[in-house]
Protein backbone atom coordinates (compact mmCIF):
# COMPACT_ATOMS: atom_id res chain seq x y z
CA UNK A 1 0.00 0.00 0.00
CA UNK A 2 1.24 3.35 -0.51
CA UNK A 3 -0.45 6.91 0.64
CA UNK A 4 0.65 10.20 0.06
CA UNK A 5 -0.56 13.51 0.80
CA UNK A 6 -1.72 16.74 -1.82
CA UNK A 7 -2.33 19.55 0.44
CA UNK A 8 -4.58 22.45 -0.64
CA UNK A 9 -6.25 25.42 0.77
CA UNK A 10 -8.04 23.81 3.87
CA UNK A 11 -7.66 20.70 1.99
CA UNK A 12 -5.75 17.34 2.50
CA UNK A 13 -5.96 14.44 -0.07
CA UNK A 14 -5.08 11.53 0.62
CA UNK A 15 -4.71 8.89 -2.29
CA UNK A 16 -4.26 5.71 -0.93
CA UNK A 17 -3.00 2.49 -3.58
CA UNK A 18 -2.67 -0.87 -2.99
CA UNK A 19 -5.02 -2.90 -0.28
CA UNK A 20 -5.53 -1.75 3.48
CA UNK A 21 -5.17 -4.64 5.85
CA UNK A 22 -3.12 -4.72 9.05
CA UNK A 23 -0.14 -4.87 7.83
CA UNK A 24 -0.80 -0.60 6.58
CA UNK A 25 -3.67 -0.04 8.37
CA UNK A 26 -1.63 1.53 11.10
CA UNK A 27 -0.08 3.85 8.78
CA UNK A 28 -3.45 4.94 6.70
CA UNK A 29 -4.75 5.65 10.59
CA UNK A 30 -1.23 7.97 11.81
CA UNK A 31 -1.57 9.91 8.45
CA UNK A 32 -5.63 10.97 8.90
CA UNK A 33 -4.49 11.73 13.06
CA UNK A 34 -1.52 13.73 12.03
CA UNK A 35 -3.85 15.38 9.68
CA UNK A 36 -7.05 16.02 11.68
CA UNK A 37 -5.58 16.18 15.42
CA UNK A 38 -2.09 17.83 14.71
CA UNK A 39 -2.53 19.69 12.27
CA UNK A 40 -6.15 20.63 12.44
CA UNK A 41 -6.62 20.65 8.51
CA UNK A 42 -10.53 21.39 8.37
CA UNK A 43 -11.23 19.08 5.38
CA UNK A 44 -9.54 16.10 5.03
CA UNK A 45 -10.55 13.69 1.60
CA UNK A 46 -9.27 9.83 0.98
CA UNK A 47 -8.63 9.02 -2.61
CA UNK A 48 -9.59 5.34 -2.49
CA UNK A 49 -9.95 4.74 -6.41
CA UNK A 50 -6.61 2.52 -6.33
CA UNK A 51 -7.82 0.33 -2.96
CA UNK A 52 -8.91 -2.71 -4.30
CA UNK A 53 -9.27 -4.59 -0.99
CA UNK A 54 -9.95 -2.96 2.66
CA UNK A 55 -10.71 -5.32 6.06
CA UNK A 56 -11.89 -4.57 9.25
CA UNK A 57 -8.60 -3.38 10.08
CA UNK A 58 -8.82 -0.69 7.49
CA UNK A 59 -12.41 0.13 8.51
CA UNK A 60 -11.17 0.72 11.45
CA UNK A 61 -9.17 3.08 10.37
CA UNK A 62 -11.56 4.88 8.70
CA UNK A 63 -13.58 5.07 12.00
CA UNK A 64 -10.71 6.69 13.39
CA UNK A 65 -10.70 9.65 11.17
CA UNK A 66 -13.80 10.26 10.96
CA UNK A 67 -14.35 10.50 14.68
CA UNK A 68 -11.59 12.08 14.82
CA UNK A 69 -13.16 14.74 12.07
CA UNK A 70 -15.82 14.85 14.34
CA UNK A 71 -14.17 15.95 17.33
CA UNK A 72 -11.90 18.71 15.86
CA UNK A 73 -15.40 19.72 13.50
CA UNK A 74 -13.23 19.17 10.71
CA UNK A 75 -15.07 17.19 7.28
CA UNK A 76 -13.53 13.53 6.60
CA UNK A 77 -14.65 12.61 3.30
CA UNK A 78 -14.09 9.15 0.99
CA UNK A 79 -14.45 9.18 -3.11
CA UNK A 80 -13.93 6.39 -5.09
CA UNK A 81 -14.54 3.39 -3.44
CA UNK A 82 -14.39 -0.19 -5.31
CA UNK A 83 -16.97 -2.51 -5.60
CA UNK A 84 -15.26 -4.75 -2.69
CA UNK A 85 -14.59 -1.63 -0.29
CA UNK A 86 -18.35 -0.49 -0.84
CA UNK A 87 -19.38 -4.39 -0.32
CA UNK A 88 -17.33 -4.31 3.20
CA UNK A 89 -18.14 -0.89 4.33
CA UNK A 90 -22.28 -1.75 4.14
CA UNK A 91 -21.39 -5.50 5.79
CA UNK A 92 -19.80 -3.00 8.87
CA UNK A 93 -23.15 -0.98 8.48
CA UNK A 94 -21.47 1.96 8.58
CA UNK A 95 -21.48 2.89 5.01
CA UNK A 96 -23.97 5.84 6.43
CA UNK A 97 -22.08 7.09 8.43
CA UNK A 98 -19.74 8.45 5.95
CA UNK A 99 -19.30 11.39 3.47
CA UNK A 100 -19.08 9.31 0.00
CA UNK A 101 -18.43 10.55 -3.29
CA UNK A 102 -17.60 9.40 -6.92
CA UNK A 103 -15.49 11.11 -7.50
CA UNK A 104 -12.05 14.14 -7.00
CA UNK A 105 -14.65 17.04 -8.44
CA UNK A 106 -17.57 15.92 -6.39
CA UNK A 107 -15.70 15.04 -3.25
CA UNK A 108 -14.24 18.77 -3.49
CA UNK A 109 -17.54 20.55 -4.43
CA UNK A 110 -19.23 18.31 -2.02
CA UNK A 111 -21.91 17.62 -4.14
CA UNK A 112 -23.47 14.43 -5.47
CA UNK A 113 -24.88 13.36 -8.59
CA UNK B 1 -20.38 -36.82 8.15
CA UNK B 2 -19.53 -34.85 4.95
CA UNK B 3 -16.95 -36.34 2.60
CA UNK B 4 -13.61 -34.30 2.58
CA UNK B 5 -10.82 -33.66 0.05
CA UNK B 6 -7.49 -31.92 1.01
CA UNK B 7 -7.29 -28.71 -1.38
CA UNK B 8 -4.46 -27.12 -0.08
CA UNK B 9 -2.35 -27.01 3.47
CA UNK B 10 -0.42 -23.96 4.56
CA UNK B 11 1.72 -22.71 7.18
CA UNK B 12 2.47 -19.59 8.55
CA UNK B 13 3.87 -16.77 10.33
CA UNK B 14 2.24 -14.93 12.26
CA UNK B 15 3.28 -11.47 10.49
CA UNK B 16 0.48 -9.29 8.48
CA UNK B 17 2.88 -9.24 5.61
CA UNK B 18 1.60 -12.73 4.63
CA UNK B 19 -2.17 -11.81 4.70
CA UNK B 20 -1.80 -10.31 0.95
CA UNK B 21 -0.22 -13.64 -0.23
CA UNK B 22 -3.19 -15.62 1.74
CA UNK B 23 -5.35 -13.73 0.07
CA UNK B 24 -4.14 -14.08 -3.01
CA UNK B 25 -4.52 -18.25 -3.35
CA UNK B 26 -8.16 -17.86 -1.71
CA UNK B 27 -10.67 -16.62 -3.91
CA UNK B 28 -8.82 -19.07 -7.07
CA UNK B 29 -9.65 -21.90 -5.03
CA UNK B 30 -13.05 -20.65 -4.29
CA UNK B 31 -13.37 -20.11 -7.97
CA UNK B 32 -12.52 -23.20 -8.98
CA UNK B 33 -15.15 -25.01 -6.44
CA UNK B 34 -17.77 -23.23 -8.80
CA UNK B 35 -18.17 -20.38 -6.12
CA UNK B 36 -19.39 -16.80 -7.72
CA UNK B 37 -17.52 -13.56 -7.58
CA UNK B 38 -19.04 -11.99 -4.85
CA UNK B 39 -18.95 -15.35 -2.94
CA UNK B 40 -15.40 -15.69 -3.17
CA UNK B 41 -14.97 -11.70 -2.09
CA UNK B 42 -16.34 -12.87 0.99
CA UNK B 43 -14.84 -16.26 1.57
CA UNK B 44 -11.47 -14.26 0.97
CA UNK B 45 -12.31 -11.64 3.60
CA UNK B 46 -13.51 -14.45 6.39
CA UNK B 47 -9.82 -15.57 5.91
CA UNK B 48 -8.62 -12.63 5.98
CA UNK B 49 -10.19 -11.85 9.04
CA UNK B 50 -9.35 -14.67 10.97
CA UNK B 51 -5.99 -14.67 10.31
CA UNK B 52 -5.78 -10.74 11.51
CA UNK B 53 -7.73 -12.18 14.82
CA UNK B 54 -5.14 -14.98 15.41
CA UNK B 55 -2.29 -12.19 14.86
CA UNK B 56 -3.87 -9.63 17.23
CA UNK B 57 -5.53 -11.76 19.36
CA UNK B 58 -3.86 -15.24 19.65
CA UNK B 59 -0.35 -13.46 19.68
CA UNK B 60 -1.00 -10.33 20.50
CA UNK B 61 0.85 -9.15 17.61
CA UNK B 62 4.30 -11.42 17.73
CA UNK B 63 5.54 -12.19 14.00
CA UNK B 64 6.89 -15.40 14.56
CA UNK B 65 4.16 -17.31 15.92
CA UNK B 66 2.88 -20.77 13.95
CA UNK B 67 -0.32 -20.95 12.10
CA UNK B 68 -1.59 -23.00 10.33
CA UNK B 69 -4.24 -22.89 7.05
CA UNK B 70 -6.04 -25.97 5.43
CA UNK B 71 -8.43 -25.86 2.83
CA UNK B 72 -10.76 -28.83 1.89
CA UNK B 73 -13.40 -29.27 -0.54
CA UNK B 74 -16.71 -30.85 1.00
CA UNK B 75 -18.55 -33.65 -1.62
CA UNK B 76 -21.68 -32.74 -0.01
CA UNK B 77 -22.75 -35.81 1.41
CA UNK B 78 -25.95 -36.43 3.34
CA UNK B 79 -28.11 -33.72 1.21
CA UNK B 80 -25.62 -31.12 2.14
CA UNK B 81 -24.48 -28.95 -0.50
CA UNK B 82 -20.78 -29.41 -1.94
CA UNK B 83 -18.45 -26.08 -0.05
CA UNK B 84 -15.22 -25.70 1.20
CA UNK B 85 -14.28 -25.97 4.34
CA UNK B 86 -11.27 -23.84 6.18
CA UNK B 87 -9.41 -24.74 9.13
CA UNK B 88 -7.08 -22.20 11.17
CA UNK B 89 -5.04 -23.51 13.89
CA UNK B 90 -2.92 -21.69 16.13
CA UNK B 91 -1.00 -22.11 19.38
CA UNK B 92 -2.03 -19.23 21.36
CA UNK B 93 -4.08 -19.12 24.56
CA UNK B 94 -7.26 -20.63 25.28
CA UNK B 95 -9.43 -17.16 24.17
CA UNK B 96 -11.36 -15.40 26.64
CA UNK B 97 -15.55 -16.79 26.96
CA UNK B 98 -16.11 -13.45 25.48
CA UNK B 99 -13.69 -13.71 22.70
CA UNK B 100 -16.75 -14.54 20.29
CA UNK B 101 -19.54 -12.35 21.21
CA UNK B 102 -20.14 -10.27 18.62
CA UNK B 103 -20.73 -6.46 19.05
CA UNK B 104 -23.34 -4.78 17.25
CA UNK B 105 -22.46 -3.75 13.81
CA UNK B 106 -22.49 -0.58 12.70
CA UNK B 107 -22.01 2.00 15.71
CA UNK B 108 -18.94 4.26 15.47
CA UNK B 109 -16.27 1.59 16.66
CA UNK B 110 -13.33 1.16 15.90
CA UNK B 111 -12.47 -2.84 16.68
CA UNK B 112 -14.82 -5.82 16.78
CA UNK B 113 -16.03 -5.87 13.02
CA UNK B 114 -13.75 -8.69 11.75
CA UNK B 115 -16.13 -11.15 14.12
CA UNK B 116 -18.87 -10.09 12.23
CA UNK B 117 -17.63 -9.73 8.99
CA UNK B 118 -16.57 -13.66 9.16
CA UNK B 119 -19.95 -14.59 10.31
CA UNK B 120 -21.70 -12.68 7.50
CA UNK B 121 -19.38 -13.93 5.43
CA UNK B 122 -19.29 -17.79 5.98
CA UNK B 123 -22.14 -20.31 6.85
CA UNK B 124 -20.34 -22.04 9.82
CA UNK B 125 -17.82 -19.96 11.87
CA UNK B 126 -17.09 -22.47 15.09
CA UNK B 127 -14.34 -22.24 17.42
CA UNK B 128 -12.55 -24.89 19.34
CA UNK B 129 -9.98 -25.38 21.69
CA UNK B 130 -8.01 -28.95 20.92
CA UNK B 131 -5.13 -29.62 23.24
CA UNK B 132 -3.20 -26.57 23.24
CA UNK B 133 -4.32 -25.75 19.76
CA UNK B 134 -7.03 -22.93 18.62
CA UNK B 135 -9.07 -24.29 15.79
CA UNK B 136 -11.83 -22.50 13.67
CA UNK B 137 -13.59 -23.70 11.10
CA UNK B 138 -15.26 -22.40 8.63
CA UNK B 139 -17.65 -23.55 6.18
CA UNK B 140 -19.43 -21.94 2.93
CA UNK B 141 -21.76 -24.20 0.82
CA UNK B 142 -22.09 -23.99 -3.20
CA UNK B 143 -25.60 -22.66 -3.48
Amino acid sequence: MQISARRLENTTIFDVTGDIDLANSPAVRKALLAELREKKIPRVIMNLQGVKYIDSSGIASLVEGLKASRDVQARFILFGLSRSAREVLQLSRLLTLFEIYENEEQALSGEGV
Amino acid sequence: MPQRQLLLRLQLLSNPVVLCGVRGVVSPIASALGFGEEDCRSITLAVDEALTNVIRHAYGGKLDRPIAIQFNKLKGADGESPGLEIVLSDRGPKPEPDAFEEKPAGELRSGGLGLHFMRQSMDTVVHSRVGSTNRLRMVKFIR
